[in-house]
């Protein structure tokens, strides 16, 4: 429990004005929050203003929230996922099929060709469930089943089956393309 | 600082726990937050308020359509925030580049409203009704913070950061 020890001190110090505290906050959970934004489909521009949004909200909260502190990557995926939604709207079509608009920004795109551009690729042509699924567990650092459901909206007990599901349909899709998915294959 | 190896680990057989682990690589690689996204986060400590109530974020157009309603391109956003003692209406509507806010409190006490925006702060005051406008307000997160002046010791409030 030393992880969730320090988080709740950070809070505390953060809720009387610590910056520096604050600072570390955004270090330990910046990324669940920008992961949670992008694996709702946002773009960067998108992803940019509910992170922003998520923080500043926690900013206010803090006080409030210091009962439920070793809860904060929780609160802060549950929160990112909303802002997400808000900003995608009501009737927000699904995307189906490879879509690029929310993978790797072009330069990026175009590292097709080693190995770690390929599985990037193959996450963003998974179906919605699995690439939202795939694109929030490879936060750094991992996220913890209960910042999973929050982030994705789903039951907790559901996470463990869900993600060992998505990571077989994943290799599936790398072996359909013949290439194995394995380290140390050529 | 990290979580305990046992959250992630549980149930991942030593194949997937390797696949996850070059994918949360390419991750870090091809998709971290850009630095200007951190610094953001980090900047946001400054805007917060102390010594507020705050009054929730209790009805978005953007989210919440009314059943049946439909929706007409344009058309103002309308928000509505909660607090015991204050519910605060707003409509937003484009000002140029900028937007431009009508709102109403209730109860409809005289109170003095700064518009936290990313333009910085606006500062209006509610006519005898309870009523405010502002213009000129910047896209990007919003939050109002009110207090009354009649009663200086009634509490203030801050409304929940919404983007517009």
């Amino acid at each position: 429990m030393g992880a969730r020890f320090d988080e709740r001190r950070l809070a505390q110090a953060a809720a009387t004005g610590d910056q520096l505290a604050w600072d570390a906050l955004v270090d330990r959970f910046g990324e669940l929050v920008w992961s949670t934004a992008r694996a709702w489909g946002l773009t960067p521009e998108q992803g940019a203003d509910a992170v922003q949004v998520t923080w500043l909200r926690l900013a206010e909260q803090l006080e409030r929230l210091q009962e439920d502190d070793d809860r904060l990557g929780v609160w802060l995926a549950a929160t990112a996922r909303r802002e997400s939604l808000r900003l995608l709207g009501p009737g927000r079509e699904t995307r189906q099929g490879p879509d690029m608009s929310s993978g790797p920004p072009a330069p990026a795109a175009a590292a097709g060709s080693s190995r770690d551009g390929l599985l990037w690729r193959v996450v963003h042509e998974l179906p919605e469930r699995c690439r939202r699924m795939l694109r929030i567990l490879v936060t750094t650092p991992p996220p913890s089943h209960e910042e999973v459901a929050a982030a994705l909206d789903l039951p907790v007990a559901s996470v463990g089956g869900l993600r060992a599901d998505c990571l077989r349909v994943f290799r599936g899709r790398m072996a359909k393309i013949s290439i194995s998915a394995e380290i140390g294959d050529s | 600082m990290s979580h305990e190896p046992f959250d992630q680990h549980q149930g991942l057989d030593p194949q997937d726990e390797r696949l996850l682990g070059e994918l949360r690589r390419a991750a870090g690689r091809y998709d971290a937050p850009p630095a200007s996204v951190m610094e953001a986060a980090r900047a946001s400590f400054t805007w917060r308020s102390i010594d507020t109530e705050l009054a929730a974020l209790a009805f978005d157009s953007a989210v919440d359509l009314p059943v049946g309603a439909v929706r007409s391109a344009g058309g103002p956003r309308q928000l509505a925030f909660d607090a015991p003692g204050l519910t605060v209406e707003m409509e937003v509507s484009p000002d140029g580049p900028h937007r431009r806010l009508r709102g109403q409190l209730t109860p409809p006490l005289p109170s003095h409203i700064e518009v936290r925006h990313a333009g910085g702060t606006t500062s209006v005051d509610t006519d005898a009704l309870g009523r405010f406008s502002a213009d000129a307000i910047s896209p990007g997160p919003v939050s109002l913070r009110c207090h009354s002046t009649e009663a200086p010791s009634a509490p203030r409030f801050a409304t929940e950061w919404v983007p517009l």
